[in-house]
């Protein structure tokens, strides 16, 4: 079954809601967990599951996705069907970028017609979760499904920020509600609902039927908005209840659709029994590393400068000297110099923090230098006049801002 | 009154195309090849596009897609002397198939059909 699916990973999306990190990037593109960037959970998942013939759509500011696809996911061969590549707009069906995601399967309609596969899986470039996607193709299978839509179950308050399914004793859909006021609870549980979780597999047949239908209705071209409430009725529509290859209590699903979103999946990862385990080698997440020295912890002075890390991830190149790392995430090549501070904050590639420099609940974009003495996280109000300060109050300093002292004194 | 594009490449099927459909109180006009039609289309707004599928230059699938870029809910019939165009995906665009055949009586009740499904509000395209 893996060699008759095809996977289309929709990598497209502007990510307004991650402004500042999506600047100069596309969403999937950001990145995450010290060494990874976002789309690399989903690409990890494919190869686990065996699916290795996926194309990934890409639209707005794919440059950075682009070459980090070409870095770390370029391992597969062609010539026996196994790849992994990105797909910018053709423009084969007028001179438009996508409206929706059933407008971007539709514009992409002729690879499908080469390609000729039984199935498409659907994925999101932008989620963090471990998940077999086989599991799921066997039963859209056994189920003779048109449709098979990945659901977690939530706590019902949750509902409204979902597209919430109802669903029959045999998984059948029986309704599909976006956003619901007041969603409707599982039966014999009402304290939850089953979220789509924005993943879909199809069979080919229905799919073309169904984008090539929706193209010329007026709609917003969306699966979950348009598509799924209007068609679920007439042809066979299953849910398919996410099995988490995480394996701890509480299944691990997250759409980083917001800053405060990105921020809380990245602490996740710091506990000593973390929510989302990276350390399974039984399902290997994979990405590119540049080649950089280990990392490395220096001074060790009585009531001096101490170099020191804990309940953090610090990736290679990293070098503490003499300064402080709590509770953080720290990408490859950061510097945390004497006596600084770093505390519940994501520090991106080559972050240097200065001397004494206090950065708490912060997150760092690639590169940015933070001179002596400034201080980040401590006076939300200062700082919202220099950064954007998202609701749960995290500080995000983007790309290219000044070194000088004085825009830091400000 | 209703007005019919054919887009026909060889001549005597599209005089023959056109007198049928006028008879059947329809306005023909007519266009060779699909860039002939995409400029007619742009030009005179025509109702339905009766579209062969095998021209030379710009053929019948790809003047659709076309057309359709531009305005989703133009209605298009496909009318080809194969069948086998039905296997390319691009094809389901259309609102109907139609094979080819000495008798007009299919393409005339096809027309009918697909015009009086489009009048309907909210009738379900294509398929």
């Amino acid at each position: 079954m893996t060699r008759q699916t095809l996977v289309i990973v929709l990598g497209g999306g502007q990510g307004e809601r991650l402004y500042p990190l999506t600047r100069d990037r596309a969403k999937p593109a950001v990145p995450f967990g010290g060494c990874y960037r976002i789309i690399d959970f989903t690409l990890s998942n494919c190869v686990n599951s065996g699916l290795r013939r996926v194309y990934v759509l890409t639209q707005y500011k794919s440059f950075s996705l682009d070459r980090h696809l070409r870095l770390a996911w370029t391992r597969f061969d062609e010539e026996i069907g196994e790849f992994i590549v990105p797909m910018p707009p053709q423009q084969r069906i007028g001179e438009r970028w996508y409206l929706g995601t059933a407008d971007a399967i539709f514009q992409n309609i002729y690879t499908l017609e080469q390609e000729r596969p039984e199935y498409v899986l659907i994925l999101a470039g932008d989620h963090i979760y471990k998940m077999d996607y086989l599991r799921m193709l066997s039963q859209h299978q056994a189920t003779r499904a048109d449709i098979t839509v990945a659901c977690v179950e939530v706590p019902i308050a949750e509902g409204p920020r979902f597209g919430v399914m109802t669903v029959d004793e045999t998984m059948r859909t029986v309704g599909f509600e976006e956003k619901p006021a007041n969603p409707k609870p599982l039966p014999g549980r009402p304290d939850l609902c089953l979220a789509s979780m924005g993943i879909y597999a199809f069979t080919t047949h229905a799919l073309v039927q169904l984008v090539t239908e929706d193209a010329k209705r007026d709609s917003t071209h969306d699966f979950g908005r348009d598509i799924l409430p209007r068609v679920m009725r007439e042809r066979p529509t299953y849910a398919y209840l996410f099995r988490d290859e995480n394996r701890k209590a509480i299944k691990y699903w997250r759409d980083i659709g917001t800053l405060d979103a990105y921020y809380q999946a990245n602490m996740d990862l710091v506990a000593v029994d973390p929510l989302f385990n990276l350390y399974d080698t039984d399902w290997p997440i994979r990405t590119n590393l540049k080649q950089q020295p280990p990392a490395k912890f220096v001074f060790d002075e009585a009531g001096g400068r101490r170099g020191t890390a804990v309940d953090s991830i610090v990736s290679q190149g990293c070098i503490i000297a003499g300064g402080n790392v709590a509770r953080s995430v720290l990408s490859p090549g950061v510097r945390v110099e004497a006596q600084a501070h770093v505390e519940e904050s994501i520090l991106m590639d080559d972050v240097v923090v200065g001397p004494y420099a206090h950065v708490r609940r912060a997150i760092v974009d690639k590169g940015v230098v933070i001179p002596p003495h400034a201080r980040v996280g401590s006076d939300l109000a200062a700082d919202r006049k220099k950064f954007t300060v998202t609701d749960s109050g995290i500080v995000v300093i983007p790309k290219g801002v000044p070194r000088g002292e004085e825009f830091w004194r400000a | 009154m209703t007005t019919i594009l054919v887009v026909e490449d060889d001549p005597n099927q599209c005089l023959l195309y056109a007198n049928e459909i006028r008879s059947a109180g329809y306005d023909v006009i007519t266009a060779h090849d699909g860039r002939e039609a995409l400029e007619v289309v742009e030009k005179a707004r025509p109702d339905l596009v009766v579209m062969d599928v095998s021209m030379p230059g710009i053929d019948g699938i790809e003047a659709m897609s076309r057309m359709l870029a531009k305005d989703h809910k133009l209605p298009i019939i496909l009318n080809t002397a194969y069948a086998t165009y039905r296997e390319s995906f691009r094809s389901w665009s259309a609102d109907a198939y139609v094979v080819k055949s000495s008798d007009l009586t299919e393409l005339k009740d096809t027309i009918k059909r697909v015009l009086e499904s489009r009048s309907r509000p909210a009738a379900p395209a294509g398929a």
